[in-house]
């Protein structure tokens, strides 16, 4: 185990932070992860300012959490993004709970990608962003909304079903689709992003 | 792929797609337990995902952020030192 957080492979890094690094390695680990954690929760809150107070609780929680993670169950990003979206979505709830739980309604175009016209993202974006992006849009409509709902909104396929008016069935056939969809998009992105 | 794996890749999916019920959770972990190799499936997907959620063009951070980050930190941690140098860094 690293005390020095000179490198910038991930899981010494966090290994780093577990160890009570505050310092250069929660630094270098913010520098990795920051800019796509709040990417994440500003897809999810659509609200900037919120996302950027939310941020500042996912660090925390990482850093809390640093010493549990286990990379036998998932990669360092996974265990990122996994910690972002539960708190984005304890923001969701909340804040439905605020607005009286009315029902959502879901317009198309609020799914995945619409962050393209967002005047304040980066303007660099790299190959990879956009080799991911191009392979979602490929993602059939109706895989995306369902996608959209369940992991960026967090309902369970009961709710989607009466949100979309959609048998439950086919809510969860639209699901399994689209997630192979996206599990046979991967390799062709790796693939591309050798070339 | 018989009828238990297409039943656990439905699960798998529905689980990393944050969809399955408390139900579904407790079939699929039953599945995994019967036979570790579905695992892979649930690994792929999960993979897939999380692909997808980190795909959004990555924004700025604010400059302060991780300095109030460290602070709080620093707080939790209790030790004086550790303020003092939080403290310190940020003015």
């Amino acid at each position: 185990m690293m005390t020095e957080a000179h490198s910038k492979d991930p899981e010494e890094l966090v290994a780093a932070m577990a160890a009570g690094d505050s310092d250069r390695a929660l630094s270098a680990f913010y520098a990795q992860y920051a800019s796509t954690v709040l990417a994440l929760l500003t897809k999810m809150l659509g609200s900037p300012a919120e996302a950027e107070e939310l941020l500042q609780e996912v660090f925390v929680e990482l850093w809390r959490r640093a010493s549990q993670f286990d990379s036998s169950r998932g990669s360092v990003i996974a265990w990122v993004v996994t910690v972002a979206r539960s708190r984005a979505l304890d923001a969701i709830r909340a804040r439905r709970r605020r607005h009286g739980d009315r029902q959502f309604e879901y317009q198309e175009g609020d799914a995945l990608m619409t962050e393209r016209k967002r005047p304040d993202v980066m303007a660099s974006s790299t190959r990879w962003h956009q080799a991911l992006r191009q392979a979602f849009q490929r993602l059939d409509a109706e895989q995306r909304a369902v996608l959209e709902l369940s992991y960026f909104q967090g309902m369970s396929h009961g709710q989607i079903a009466e949100t979309l008016r959609l048998p439950v069935g086919t809510v969860k056939s639209r699901i399994l689709a689209g997630m192979r969809s996206l599990r046979t998009t991967l390799p062709i992105i790796h693939r591309a992003m050798k070339t | 792929m018989n009828k238990q794996q297409e039943r656990a890749e439905l699960l798998a999916a529905l689980h990393a797609a944050g969809a399955a019920s408390e139900q579904d959770e407790k079939e699929l972990e039953a599945l995994l337990a019967a036979d570790p190799s579905l695992s892979e499936v649930v690994r792929d997907f999960q993979d897939s995902i999380t692909a997808l959620a980190s795909s959004f063009e990555p924004l700025e951070t604010s400059s302060r952020t991780l300095g109030r980050i460290q602070n709080q930190i620093a707080n939790e941690k209790g030790g004086i030192f550790s303020r003092v140098r939080s403290w310190f860094r940020k003015s």
